[in-house]
């Protein structure tokens, strides 16, 4: 089978299944050719008949995936992307001006002035979602020259010539939004732009219909949990990668003057660079340490398995703890290095991400410890869907590489769900009621217990294993769930993994959307050139009922016409 | 900054015409009391100077329009400058900037847009690294070549240190990419990991080879392979693609379907060729394309399920990967240089962290690219389609139709200079010491000489203006002496030398000739005062013109050395820029000057605690604002100017050009010597 001959496949298979509907939406019984419709309807990508066209209309798709700080971006089908572009204050310089390759001289007479943390960091953003006091023409420059410079230096594609993928953050401010797809269908003339969001992209890319994904992005954190392929329930936290590099940043600044200590709390005098390359190479977290758990609140009936495992943890802590490692210092020319425990380098990342040190009571909404807001977001989900996100977590975002982060969230939950089970209800009443209900149950196996231990010590294979009786359990109480599996019983044996905490690795929404381009399951949102042209953003149909939901099952692209076109989640 | 002082930039006009958002029209249709005061404007007439406000470099914005004169382009159609903005770029051909070998337009992708070669970076210093051989045994006549490795001059990393030899010493790219891609994906099958490294075209003769119809349920992987090797991402990515066309063939394809488990196996996609054949069949077409929507229990469809094996791309880390991971990191061999920097992780598989993991990186193509202008299809740039070839076919630099400017400090008079020379570009005719430019001293006005050179073949009159003060909260004054004035053709050498030199001749052509550009070049450098309206030099095709700038105080300039009373003697020193003269030698020495700050657009700012400088906002920067007319012959370009001049027929047409422009002067210093 060669190659051609199954592009082109994909190429006939799209216009007459659209034809198809038409003629169906139509009358449904009478036959009629759908050549007409073929011609008329989709002039922007229709195939014809001659190899060539139809493979010119295949171009691959060309997708992006836009964060606050980075530009990833690659061709679809492929599985990392050809680049990540960065848009600092290297990025934004003059055409001509090569400061940047004269770094080495220039270090020590620049590094002098402390700066405010807000703008420290806010100089490497390409947007915040704040976008009050933004220049929204400053942010079409710079997304016009990452654009065209990924397309100069790493794509090395025409630009314009081929469909657009971006994947976005499924909240987008409009200003942004319109900023950016201005920019792009005026500097070049891309046929159509298709926006998809960045957290079912993630589970895509896991091999997944349903989990909860964790984006420890830059500005903010943020857990969907996501249903088949759904965004079912989102919570977002302040505590992210930007507040960690200002609390790496305000912690080397520390370090590096001590006399400074008059110096006002918020201003760091470190470079960025360096701090992000610190953070980046050393910045770890600890396990989920058992004297956490007593300080916190001692808990009651802790189980000896947990207590086991912390412990071990404990050694594991302590045998690196003692180990130092030495930093380039921070306080001056590139020569010079200091000994720092490795142990130290955990604490920028305990203190911000999980709100080490503070009572919950302190903490104000938007700035919920990660576990917490994972707990907080499971909670918020159908028993159901939580069943079956709470073992589907995924890590996404640039915080997920810090080693040591994952498992401590999931460690963190697993006690809060131990503590708490899945109620919302805090207090002291509550507490008592809950011990009573408790020592009465005591007697049996109690089913908490189960869930934390598969949660400390699987492995791949242990945590199907597992599931397997359980879901036997549940079998003989559910006669439909019975009736469902017989039936089912050819296609798959395996029945899902569920209400264990467990973490499944994705290869990131880049990927995802990759595979989903390449598999040509096209997104809701599509906005065609001249469409956009016409009205920008306010051209898109609020009607949220528009069309149909898209066919996932067949990878068909539905929506009956496509004279209006909406922004979905976005609008 | 950017460059040595003094440089000169120039703004693309482009930078002014907004984005056009279409979603501006209808808003502004919906309500028309938010209006948007100044970008109609703009649109209409984005040269318009009078109520534009002035340039200013200091912008972020700016940074982003400013130019080398040398990079910008002009299109003879729209006749305006075309920055790298508002262009078009086309690929003519790639070619690995290593070997200067072109790679062919269908192969470029395959091959990842990099060097299929021998050519690759060090992935440590990014220095291309050499094939050399281990060992060079000559055994009789022979030479016996051990194994190769790749090795890097620079910082003495090789592919040893990463344990990898390659057996010949040519295609690299080939006998690496098969070292990284089967290692740990040999558990699975080969053929698979072959096709991996092609292109995604190639790959879908390779998946299809091992398509499983659908009708048979795909035999699950044993799982007795999951532990033993993890996929690496580009494998498991490849798992996934496979899982999700086996799941959707599996799906889509309804099993009343007649031809379904002959025909919707051999394609990739998803029953592609069922419905297809099944058109004219019989009625199951519209259950096999509404398998969804059937009320028959019989074909429901089965639900796409998750992936659940390794094979099939799932990947549930195990708890103590981090573990390791934290133990490696705080293990003294690893330490600072251990782990790799950001930029060494750039373009690595996402899992690198150490050093170890690092691979060598083949070169990144390049293209050579034939540029378009964006509003008219133009071509500005076309090169030569081989690589090794710097030549261009079509190049139409913006600097052959605007006045090439350079920027020189005229020799101060008498004031002492006690600064030394240093990187100053030394002017033709210095008798005395230089002005420093990377120390220029506030307040102590310097003379500057603007020479704008003209390569056109047709006169030019030039007017140019600036605001008096630069913007910013550093205000230096800036008056140019002669803000008008005529540069002559760019017409024979030999014309001139026949003629003398005498520079005026030349412009004969012009039909205003300037009464004040009769100075002859030559004589009375030395002498020579610079007078107001006055040209100070001109030549055959350059005239020179002075200025004169008195740069400002920083702001908290002697915050190092005392108080804040010290700046504030500072500023009382700076006079409020409107009442200032030429003749401010004086008022830079006496600092009692009563004049009070009323006129200061930076004392508000001044006194805010936060007085720290901005980087790079003691660097003297002018903005220059340049109107240009000349008549231009038909014949130069004629298709264009019949168009043009329309039925009157004249010869010549009356153009103009206007463009921001950025002179840097110098960097300022603090203190006031």
């Amino acid at each position: 089978m060669t190659s051609t001959s199954s592009t082109s496949a994909f190429d006939d298979r799209r216009p007459i299944s659209m034809s198809f509907r038409h003629s169906q939406s139509g009358r449904p019984d009478s036959p009629h050719t759908p050549q007409h419709h073929l011609r008329s309807n989709n002039s922007s990508f229709a195939s014809t008949s001659s190899a060539s066209t139809s493979f010119r209309g295949e171009e691959d798709a060309i997708i992006f995936e836009f964060g606050a700080r980075w530009l990833r971006a690659g061709f679809e089908g492929e599985s990392t992307p050809m680049c990540v572009v960065g848009c600092g204050p290297e990025e934004s310089r003059r055409v001509g001006d090569y400061r940047g390759w004269l770094r080495s001289n220039e270090t020590d007479s620049s590094r002098s002035q402390p700066v405010k943390a807000d703008e420290w960091a806010g100089a490497y953003e390409l947007w915040k979602m704040d976008v009050r006091d933004m220049d929204m023409a400053l942010i079409d420059d710079k997304i016009e020259r990452m654009f065209r410079e990924t397309y100069n230096k790493y794509l090395l594609t025409d630009a314009g010539t081929s469909r657009l993928v971006l994947v976005l953050p499924s909240i987008m401010p409009h200003p942004l939004l319109s900023s950016l797809l201005s920019t792009l269908f005026s500097r070049w003339r891309f046929p159509s732009i298709t926006l998809l969001t960045s957290a079912p992209m993630a589970v895509v890319a896991a091999g997944l219909r349903s989990g909860l994904v964790v984006d420890i992005g830059w500005a903010e954190t943020i857990v969907s949990g996501i249903y088949e392929y759904r965004e079912m329930a989102v919570k977002r936290s302040t505590r992210a990668m930007k507040s960690l590099l200002q609390e790496t940043g305000r912690f080397l600044t520390r370090l590096s003057d001590d006399s400074g200590a008059a110096q006002s709390a918020d201003e760091i005098s470190v470079h960025y660079e360096l701090c992000e390359e610190i953070a980046s190479r050393f910045l770890w977290c600890k396990p989920k340490a058992a004297s956490h758990g007593s300080t916190a609140t001692p808990q009651q009936q802790p189980a000896e398995a947990r207590e086991e495992h912390s412990g071990a943890a404990d050694q594991h802590t302590t045998s690196h703890s003692d180990a130092t490692v030495s930093l380039p210092s921070p306080s001056g020319s590139g020569s010079t290095y200091i000994d720092l425990p490795f142990s130290k380098l955990a604490e920028p990342v305990e203190k911000v991400l999980f709100a080490e040190g503070l009572a919950d009571c302190e903490l104000d909404d938007e700035e919920k410890p990660l576990p917490l807001l994972v707990y907080h977001a499971l909670l918020s989900l159908p028993p159901d869907v939580r069943g079956t996100c709470m073992s589907r977590i995924i890590f996404i975002g640039g915080g997920s590489n810090i080693p040591g982060v994952r498992q401590r969230i999931l460690q963190d939950v697993a006690f809060l769900v131990e503590k708490y089970g899945w109620s919302p209800v805090r207090g002291k009443v509550i507490e008592q009621q809950r011990q009573k209900l408790e020592s009465l149950r005591l007697s049996q196996p109690t089913k908490p217990t189960v869930t934390k231990q598969e949660d400390e010590n699987e492995t791949p294979d242990a945590a199907a294993a597992r599931s397997t009786p359980d879901a036997q359990a549940e079998e003989e109480i559910d006669p439909i769930e019975q009736k469902i599996r017989r039936n089912n019983k050819d296609k798959d044996t395996h029945p899902p993994v569920q209400g264990v905490l467990r973490e499944v690795e994705s290869l990131g929404p880049w990927a995802g959307a990759s595979l989903l381009t390449s598999l040509k399951v096209r997104g809701l949102v599509e906005i065609e050139r001249e469409k956009y042209l016409q009205h920008g953003l306010a051209g898109a149909s609020r009607d949220l009922e528009h069309g149909h939901a898209p066919d996932r099952r067949s990878g068909l692209r539905t929506g009956g016409d496509r004279s209006s076109w909406t922004l979905a989640g976005w609008g | 900054m950017s460059r040595p002082f003094p440089y000169t930039f120039i703004s693309c006009p482009c930078a002014n015409i907004p984005v056009p958002d279409p979603a501006k029209k209808r808003r502004s249709r919906e309500s028309p009391q938010k209006s948007h005061p100044d970008q109609p404007k703009s649109l209409l007439r984005p040269d318009d100077d009078e109520d534009e406000q002035a340039f200013d470099p200091r912008s972020p914005r700016a940074n982003f329009s400013l130019y080398p004169p040398e990079q910008l382009l002009y299109c003879e159609d729209c006749h305006q400058i075309k920055c790298p903005r508002c262009i078009t770029e086309e690929i003519v051909c790639w070619y690995c900037p290593n070997c200067l070998f072109e790679t062919p337009s269908s192969m470029v992708r395959s091959e990842g847009n990099r060097c299929a070669r021998n050519c690759f970076n060090c992935p440590i210093c990014t220095a291309p690294l050499g094939v050399n051989t281990l060992e060079n045994v000559v055994t009789g006549g022979t030479s016996q070549q051990g194994p190769w490795v790749l090795s890097c001059g620079y910082c003495m990393w090789s592919t040893l240190d990463i344990g990898i030899k390659f057996d010949k010493p040519t295609n690299i790219r080939t006998q690496l990419s098969k070292m990284t891609e089967v290692t740990p994906a040999r558990s699975r099958q080969m053929s698979r990991t072959f096709g991996d490294l092609k292109s995604p075209l190639s790959t879908y003769s390779s998946i299809d080879e091992q398509f499983l119809p659908p009708g048979e349920t795909k035999p699950e992987d044993p799982p007795l392979d999951q532990p033993s090797a993890p996929l690496t991402p580009d494998a498991r990515f490849h798992a996934l693609k496979n899982f999700y066309k086996n799941q959707i063939s599996a799906t889509s394809s309804s099993p009343t379907d007649p031809l379904g488990m002959d025909f919707g196996s051999g394609f990739s996609s998803p029953g592609a060729l069922n419905r297809i054949m099944s058109l004219y069949t019989s009625s199951s077409r519209l259950s096999s394309l509404y398998g969804g929507a059937n009320k028959k229990p019989k074909t429901k469809p089965p639900v796409m399920r998750e992936a659940l094996t390794a094979s099939e791309g799932l990947k549930i880390p195990s708890p103590d990967a981090e573990d390791t991971l934290i133990e490696r990191m705080s293990s003294p061999d690893c330490g600072w240089d251990g782990l790799a920097s950001i930029e060494q992780r750039a373009f690595q598989s996402p899992d690198a962290r150490f050093v170890e993991d690092l691979l060598p990186l083949p070169v990144l193509l390049r293209t050579k690219r034939s540029k378009r202008c964006k509003s008219c299809k133009h071509i500005l740039v076309k090169p030569e389609l081989k690589p090794q070839s710097t030549r261009f076919r079509i190049r139409l630099i913006a600097l052959s139709y605007i006045p090439l400017p350079t920027l020189r400090p005229l020799n101060p008079s008498p004031s002492p200079a006690t600064t030394t020379t240093t990187t100053v570009l030394p002017a033709p005719s210095s008798s005395t010491t230089n002005p420093n430019l990377d120390a220029l001293s506030p307040l102590r006005p310097i003379q500057l000489l603007l020479t704008l050179k003209n390569h056109m073949f047709d006169p030019v009159r030039v007017t140019l203006a600036t605001p008096s003060v630069t913007p910013g909260r550093v205000a230096s004054k800036v008056t140019i002496l002669c803000p008008q004035f005529d540069i002559g053709a760019n017409s024979d050498v030999w014309d001139e030398a026949l003629q003398g030199t005498s520079a005026t001749t030349t412009t004969a052509t012009s039909t205003g000739t300037d009464p004040r550009g009769s100075r002859s070049g030559g004589l009375g450098v030395y002498e020579k005062v610079a007078e107001a309206g006055k040209v100070w030099d001109k030549g055959r095709n350059w005239t020179t013109v002075v200025l004169e700038v008195v740069p400002g105080t920083l702001p908290g300039g002697a915050k190092q050395t005392s108080s804040a009373h010290n700046t504030k003697k500072d500023k009382k020193k700076k006079k409020a820029p409107a009442d200032d003269d030429l003749d401010d030698q004086d008022d830079n020495s006496d600092d009692d000057d009563s004049d009070s700050d009323p006129g200061f657009d930076w004392s508000g700012q001044t006194s805010d605690p936060n007085e720290q400088l901005q980087p790079d906002e003691d660097v003297l920067e002018i903005p220059v604002f340049v109107h240009m007319e000349w008549d231009s012959d038909n014949q130069i370009d004629s298709e264009q100017g019949v168009g043009r001049a329309g039925a009157g027929g004249s010869d010549t047409v009356k153009r103009e050009l206007a463009y921001w422009m950025v002179l840097g002067v110098g960097r300022i210093v603090r203190e006031i010597v």
